[in-house]
């Protein structure tokens, strides 16, 4: 059978059906859906503009007339004190999109033929392996040995590859992609086997084009996971590094910001000059900015599979 | 069965055989032997400088370092995110650590001290850091000991007050006839009635309900002391007196609390604060420095530069500051433990380190470079103060080194921005401090933790209503209040606090004879 020529059928719609008149009470029922789905989508958008509003508003009116989605006096003094140094997050941006690729593509790799291989039947060990993997979900060192082991044993302090490695592989997908995989017959592997083809011919050219559901999901969460690592960096990467990810860069302006306020030892800056409430906002929208444009990307692999038909039953 | 527990047993092997290799390594020092340089490390709080300006001050404070004891200082930054954690974490990973800022009352540092992460410096000192030792009386290196070893060097000569008052205007208090400097909660009430009224548009104290006077309440009607322990938003344990200081009392459930609530009552009737006060997100501060607001509430450090701000925003304004402690002569002293510096027990150089530290602290040019910088760039001297240079600027210039771990009063040059007259305050601290009682106390919350959690709870909820009177009958709300932290187990954590308290007794008293 060829996949590609099968692959191509996916995203194109089937022809439309000549209209049919609808009676009333279809209308209507159909226009309350559309209200009512507007309504839920505009009130899952409205702590977006929130956040948008109040990241342009000066700090004297967020004091004054609370958070806004239209600013009460526009000013972009929070995003000049985020953006003080062009520079730094930039490279931080850089980091962290290139974290993210990679550990996303690596990543994905690992889980999904860690997954696969848990659930081929021929196994033998699968269920004890799978036990240790779904272990490490119930008990773990803590945080000191785990310290330990990264800097002592692994000496990856001041290295990216910190922050990158622990976020590789995570039980919980790989039980997801498990049980994923589950759903795509063992017969088709049977049946490449006869044909000749390799345990790894067949988990690239069968296995993951059959699962491009699960693999979209999974490597959205894997994605939004480096996107939004702070814990991991904040704990290995110390400030004597250029660039750092993007979440702890924003995350020190702010607990930097919030220090110099609560301190009596800055009497050269006046209280009032740090615009902490919007620069919060602004951090946020500076760091959710680029995540919005990860789903419509994948939005179009979130398919049922093609298993159908693929065994002749 | 039996090959994949084969597997499994070799490696345990491996993975044994690996980490007794790694714990192997052996440690090699310079030891006292001055001919080979060394870099030592010092661990400081704060997020690291970005201007290039703090590396060229150390180029100049390594200058003289390797010329005096061929060593090299390196700053390393526990940055403000996460600190605990991080500084925590630092010490518990036998990471070998130099000098490293401690604070008992701040950084967990008895704590660490009983994790064994700190190197005993009895037999050092003397022989290292001659000239710290010398300067630091025998009661302050008792105060330095964990165990009866010395584990930190205190920083012990250097003046800063933290005790609460409340900042009031001098111009307005003189226009209200008060000619005296207030010396209680009474004169306050006249003061703040006065701006009521004949300073209509401004908010006679424009208070935020975030921070509770009830502390500084009952330091002004009770010999009590505070204890180095949190119920949340209000103290609600306390210690009988400087002189029976190992008795626990709580103020809550005495005259003191209800008087309060009375009081405070009484002030929000008469429009003192905002109606909306329980809200109020205004910063008190700023509208001081506005002629908004005729009142505010912080510590003397904090005084003394919002004195020189206010003469330059309000001129004439002449601000004062009420102390607690002036109404009944109740004050301690700062623990002189909230400072200092402790070596790293798995220090690869703890010699060179302490020569390094002995010269930060004594020597006038390399304390001056720590501590503010170059001349000329960070700061200029006019009449004997520092003062800003024309042309610096805060983003390029701006320095700091975070040395909060051994300032000393007789090197540090006054800044123009400190108001000349603290003095005054310090003088009149001078005659009425004791020394801090509780520096090395540390209550234990294992056994009262929900407890502890409860009360918290409580305080949050009610306390700010009844400190700006918003709770209706005040002594009902008091009642309330008191029935409730009963509930959450107010005898169960009173109990376990006089019992650590006789324990912490014992031990003062055991020390005290030896």
């Amino acid at each position: 059978m060829d996949i590609n020529s099968k692959m191509d059928l996916i995203g194109s719609t089937p022809p439309r059906p000549a209209r049919i008149r609808q009676d009333k009470s279809e209308i209507i029922v159909r226009w309350a859906g559309y209200i009512f789905i507007s309504l839920f989508a505009i009130s899952c958008l409205l702590p977006f503009l929130l956040i948008l509003g109040t990241s342009f508003t000066s700090e004297s009116a967020v004091k004054q007339h609370g958070f806004n989605i239209w600013p009460h006096e526009f000013s972009t003094f929070a995003y000049q004190i985020v953006f003080e140094n062009p520079k730094l997050i930039i490279g931080s941006y850089l980091v962290t999109m290139g974290i993210t690729v990679v550990g996303t593509i690596v990543g994905l790799f690992i889980v999904a033929m860690t997954g696969y291989a848990l659930q081929r039947p021929d196994f033998s060990y699968r269920n004890r392996i799978s036990f240790f993997i779904y272990f490490t979900t119930l008990f773990s060192g803590g945080l000191v040995p785990f310290y330990l082991l990264i800097t002592q044993y692994l000496e990856l302090k001041d290295n990216y590859l910190a922050v990158l490695l622990p976020g590789l592989l995570t039980p919980f997908l790989i039980i997801m992609m498990k049980s994923f995989v589950r759903s795509i017959p063992h017969a088709i592997t049977e049946s490449a086997k006869i044909d000749g083809a390799g345990d790894f011919t067949i988990f690239l050219r069968l296995i993951l084009p059959m699962s491009t559901p699960a693999l979209a999901t999974i490597g959205l969460f894997i994605a939004l996971g480096y996107w939004n690592e702070w814990y991991h960096a904040m704990l290995f990467l110390s400030p004597d590094m250029d660039y750092r990810p993007l979440q702890l860069f924003l995350y020190n302006v702010v607990t930097s910001a919030d220090f110099i306020r609560n301190s009596a030892a800055s009497s050269n800056v006046a209280m009032s000059d740090v615009p902490l409430e919007t620069m919060k906002m602004a951090t946020a929208v500076v760091a959710t900015g680029p995540v919005i444009l990860f789903y419509p990307f994948v939005q179009r692999y979130f398919i049922k599979g093609i298993t159908v038909g693929a065994v002749k039953g | 069965m039996w090959k994949f527990r084969k597997l499994i047993s070799a490696l345990m092997v491996a993975v044994i055989v690996l980490s007794l290799a790694a714990c192997g390594g052996s440690k090699s020092g310079a030891g006292d032997d001055k001919s080979q340089f060394v870099t030592v490390t010092f661990v400081a709080l704060g997020d690291k400088p970005k201007n290039g300006q703090f590396e060229k001050v150390m180029e100049k404070v390594n200058t003289i370092m390797k010329q005096k004891i061929n060593a090299e200082v390196k700053w390393k930054w526990v940055e403000w995110a996460d600190w605990q954690t991080k500084y925590n974490l630092l010490l518990a990973s036998g990471e070998p650590v130099d000098l490293i800022t401690i604070g008992t009352d701040w950084l967990d540092t008895w704590s660490n001290a009983q994790r064994g992460a700190f190197m005993p410096l009895d037999d050092l000192l003397p022989k290292y850091a001659p000239v710290t030792w010398k300067s630091i009386p025998a009661e302050d290196w008792n105060q330095s000991k964990y165990n009866g070893k010395i584990v930190l060097i205190p920083e012990n000569d250097y003046t800063q007050w933290i005790n609460h008052g409340f900042f009031y205007r001098g111009d307005w208090a003189k226009q209200a006839g008060i000619t005296e400097p207030i010396k209680d909660w009474d004169t306050i009430g006249k003061y703040l009635q006065w701006i009521k009224d004949n300073k209509p548009g401004v908010i006679p104290w424009d208070a935020q309900s975030s921070t509770s006077t009830f502390g500084g309440w009952v330091q002004s009607h009770t010999p009590y002391l505070e204890l180095p322990m949190s119920t949340g938003y209000l103290p609600v344990f306390n210690t009988k007196s400087y002189d029976d200081r190992y008795t626990v009392v709580s103020p809550i459930f005495e005259d003191t609390f209800l008087n309060f609530a009375t009081t405070m009552k009484e002030w929000a009737d008469k429009g003192y604060w905002r109606e909306d006060v329980l809200n109020n997100k205004n910063d008190t501060r700023v509208a001081l420095q506005a002629g908004q607001t005729g009142m505010d509430q912080h510590h003397t450090q904090t005084f003394s530069g919002l004195r020189v701000q206010m003469d330059k925003k309000q001129p004439g304004s002449e601000l004062q500051m009420f102390p607690f402690s002036r109404q009944s002569g109740n004050l301690l002293e700062m623990p002189i433990t909230h400072g200092g510096v402790s070596i790293g027990a798995h220090s690869k150089n703890p010699e060179r380190a302490l020569m390094a530290y002995d010269l930060i602290r004594n020597d006038k040019e390399i304390y001056q470079l720590i501590n503010y910088g170059m001349e000329g760039v960070q700061y200029d001297i006019k009449d004997g103060k520092r003062v800003l240079p024309a042309n610096y600027n805060e983003t390029n210039d701006a320095f700091y080194s975070d040395f909060w771990a051994g300032r000393m009063d007789e090197h540090e040059i006054p800044s123009d921005t400190t108001w000349d007259k603290i003095d005054t305050l310090y003088s009149e601290y001078d005659k009425i401090k004791k020394p801090y009682p509780y520096g090395q106390f540390v209550f234990d919350k294992t056994a009262v933790e929900s407890e502890l959690t409860a009360i918290s709870q409580v305080t949050a909820e009610m306390g700010p209503a009844i400190t700006y009177g918003k709770a209706g009958d005040p002594a009902q709300a008091v009642q309330d209040f008191r029935d409730k932290l009963k509930v959450a187990g107010y005898d169960k954590v009173m109990a376990e606090l006089q019992r650590q308290l006789d324990a912490y007794k014992a031990q003062q008293e055991s020390a005290g004879t030896k």
